[in-house]
């Protein structure tokens, strides 16, 4: 049975995850401020999406803009030697490397002793959250740039990090071929590619959001109902979660900032939901050489996922040449388009869990069920001026395969040592969540941007797994299959590269008690309560 | 490099003019020495007009020195969307200025009748900074790299000489004009 726990402090330790970039090396480079390309750091402004989707250039003549001048890697001239000599590139004149700090302070509402109790597991001592609590959140070293001719890069790191919800290494590191259907004649940039480790091709980012805390839904892995005190058994361990970085190659086109835009991607599966460094066999060497002490495979499946968005960005203004412009004139100066854009988005995949089970002969063999699953949504985004408002939504489902005996029986969940050995798979009720978020930014002033957001989940199997007397406590938890979380900020940036973050996370309904009825002596639930939190982020890029 | 403009009135009698000269010491970049107002006296304004560029995210000049009444053509020769405006004039936030927005390679022009320094700014790029010195006479000279100015052909006169510097405290003199005068400047911030 899955505790309350696991269900319950994910929101506390999920609400301080951000992981967010902004170039200060760009700004090195181009003797520009951030705020050419970002409204309030990493969230972009048109010119910065153009930028972005250049492969990190100014979209005309970016030469003539830098002021470190890159260092050739060969004169032009030697393209007119080629094949009989390396293709020409360029590196960028100084290193375009960046770092990022940041802190956070946080005030959890709530007395204490319900945490205390909804946190520990039988046996243990519970664990004990703080109302107030300092924290150092990483330090982050990223780099980006253009190799010439196209080619785009991007890694980023956190060297240190420090608390329950950081997870450090490699974020996103790829690289870019853009506009590549230049070779074969196709309409300018309607075909790049991404090839590396990289956050997919999200309707709103999540590794460049401004939020301190990340999109609920995002997060959201698919984990099936099994719980003794309800009958739906489901056998889902999917731990996906659209906030995690892909490994594998994409194909992009369009424009982000007018227009269509669309993506498909191929990544490895990886069930698990985390970086299987440990999945390195002594028979077969990977491509980073598991056999020889290599960081081994990066998936624990054959299947491969794939992902695919289209979408469409209307913007609204009147005079043509405005309208197709990077960024719209203004009798005051440039600015973000008014614009609507409308997207849609798919992921399908083979969620994989392997079992130690017997065959037909009775004979041990692992079991492997592969159970579809796929992502589906839609999203829009409203603009005017500084005043965005947008939204996603997301349908998920998961097929939800039962281990049966030899003899096609079910067997219980969960499995234990004195389960019969799983000989197939029946199909059963399928997992599903939905769920998403609206959003809206208003910049009040340049220096002020403030936040409000609604995030719900839905997720029967959160609820029933969730459903979890603790010996000893009188808590349930959670209340209702929704959870919906409502979080207003306001963000200040003291410099353009410091920036004072504030949230609060309102969280209705969370959890109730549940007491005995002195007239009748049924259990009753009573007293649902709240768990909000307010978090106070304080970061510096460089 | 020195940059010198003289201004020759249009039937100003040539005796006893005179060169106001000297040094600004200030910090880096060059500072601007004008005439200040005479009182009673009005000028002509020129007929030429002077260019201040936008290119490759800066002001070009980083500074321009014009007489009151000049016209000042402001380009933009970057490919990316600029702006110009001002937020006030001689310190004076009434005289405030939007000049908005214009494609690449497209001017916009301004006529300056109020004198004092104009800070020039991109909304679009906060790190652009640039001004134009709207000099209340035609007697005016940006100084070289060594700080020496020399403001040619001044008539004879008393008169107030301003010196200017990015960043500094402006800094007035009294200067009496009867032969060739130096005059000195040290400002500070």
């Amino acid at each position: 049975m899955i505790p309350a726990s696991i269900l319950i402090t994910p929101l506390f330790l999920s609400s301080i995850s951000i992981k967010s970039y902004a170039i200060p090396a760009f700004s090195r480079q181009y003797g520009t401020s951030c705020t050419t390309c970002h409204l309030d750091f990493p969230k972009l402004n048109d010119f910065g999406k153009a930028f972005k989707e250049a492969g990190f250039k100014f979209p005309k003549d970016d030469e003539t803009f830098i002021k470190n001048p890159p260092v050739m890697l060969g004169a032009p001239a030697q393209k007119e030697v080629w094949p009989h000599s390396v293709w020409p590139g360029t590196i960028p004149g100084m290193p375009q490397i960046g770092l990022r700090m940041n802190n956070f302070f946080q005030y959890t509402t709530g007395p204490l002793s319900r945490f205390n109790s909804l946190a520990q597991a039988q046996g243990n001592v519970p664990q004990l959250i703080p109302t107030t609590d300092f924290e150092t959140g990483f330090f982050s070293i990223f780099t980006a740039g253009n190799f010439g001719g196209g080619i785009a890069f991007w890694a980023d790191d956190d060297i240190s990090v420090s608390g329950d919800n950081s997870a450090g290494a490699l974020g996103d590191g790829y690289l870019k071929f853009v506009d590549l259907g230049r070779l074969i004649k196709l309409p300018t940039d309607s075909l790049s590619v991404r090839v590396g480790q990289f956050e997919l091709d999200l309707p709103f980012t999540q590794a460049r959001s401004i939020n301190i805390s990340p999109y609920d839904i995002y997060s959201q892995a698919n984990i099936g109902a099994i719980n003794s005190m309800v009958g739906l058994q489901q056998n889902v361990a999917n731990q996906f979660s659209f906030a995690d970085a892909g490994k594998g190659i994409e194909i992009s086109g369009g424009h982000t900032y007018g227009g269509y835009h669309y993506s498909v991607a191929v990544i490895d599966q990886n069930t698990s939901g985390i970086d299987q460094a440990a999945n390195a066999s002594p028979f077969v060497g990977s491509a980073t050489g598991s056999a020889n002490g290599g960081v081994g495979f990066a998936s624990d499946s054959s299947t491969k996922d794939v992902y695919a968005r289209f979408a469409y960005r209307f913007n609204l203004e009147r005079d043509p040449e405005s309208r197709h412009a990077v960024q719209a004139a203004g009798t005051t100066g440039p600015h973000d388009h008014t614009y609507l854009s409308l997207g849609t988005y798919y992921y399908h995949g083979n969620s994989q869990q392997g079992l130690l089970g017997v065959n037909a002969g009775g004979s041990q063999q692992v079991l492997y069920a592969r159970e579809p699953f796929y992502r589906a949504g839609g999203d829009f985004s409203f603009n005017y001026r500084t005043f965005n408002l947008y939204g996603l939504y997301m349908f998920a489902r998961d097929n939800n395969l039962l281990p049966v005996d030899a003899n096609g029986v079910l067997i219980p969940l969960p499995l234990s040592p004195a389960s019969p050995p799983p000989a197939g798979f029946i199909t059963s009720v399928p997992a599903k969540f939905n769920g998403g978020f609206v959003q809206a930014d208003y910049l009040v002033l340049p220096w002020i941007m403030a936040i409000a957001r609604w995030d719900g989940v839905n997720s029967t199997a959160d609820r029933i797994n969730g459903l979890d007397l603790l010996p000893g406590t009188p808590y349930f938890g959670p209340f209702r299959s929704t959870r919906n979380r409502f979080t207003p900020g306001i963000q200040f940036l003291i410099r353009p590269n410091v920036k004072a973050s504030f949230e609060y996370q309102i969280r209705p309904q969370q959890s109730v008690m549940a007491v005995t009825n002195p007239a009748n002596g049924a259990t009753q639930a009573l007293n649902p309560f709240r768990v909000n939190t307010l978090v106070f982020a304080l970061e510096f890029v460089y | 490099m020195t940059r010198l403009v003289v201004v020759l009135l249009a039937g100003a009698v040539a005796i006893q003019a005179a060169n106001i000269s000297g040094k600004v010491s200030a910090g880096k970049g060059s500072s601007v020495v004008y005439v200040d107002a005479i009182a009673g006296k009005t000028f002509p304004a020129p007929t030429k007009n002077y260019v201040m560029d936008q290119k490759q995210l800066l002001f070009v000049p980083h500074i321009l020195v014009v007489q009151v009444g000049t016209t000042v053509e402001f380009l933009n020769s970057d490919k990316v969307a600029h702006n110009i405006f001002w937020p006030n004039i001689g310190g004076n936030k009434k005289l405030t200025h939007n000049l908005g927005t214009w494609p690449t390679g497209q001017k916009r022009d301004f006529k300056f009748d109020n004198p004092g320094v104009v800070p020039l700014l991109c909304n679009v790029h906060p790190e652009m900074s640039g001004f134009v010195i709207v000099s209340p006479t035609p007697y005016f000279a940006e100084t070289d790299a060594d700080g020496s100015f020399k403001i040619a052909d001044v008539p004879a006169g008393s008169y107030t000489v301003v010196a200017w510097h990015e960043g500094s405290k402006t800094q007035s003199k009294p200067v009496t004009v009867g032969g060739d005068v130096t005059v000195d400047f040290a400002l500070s911030k």
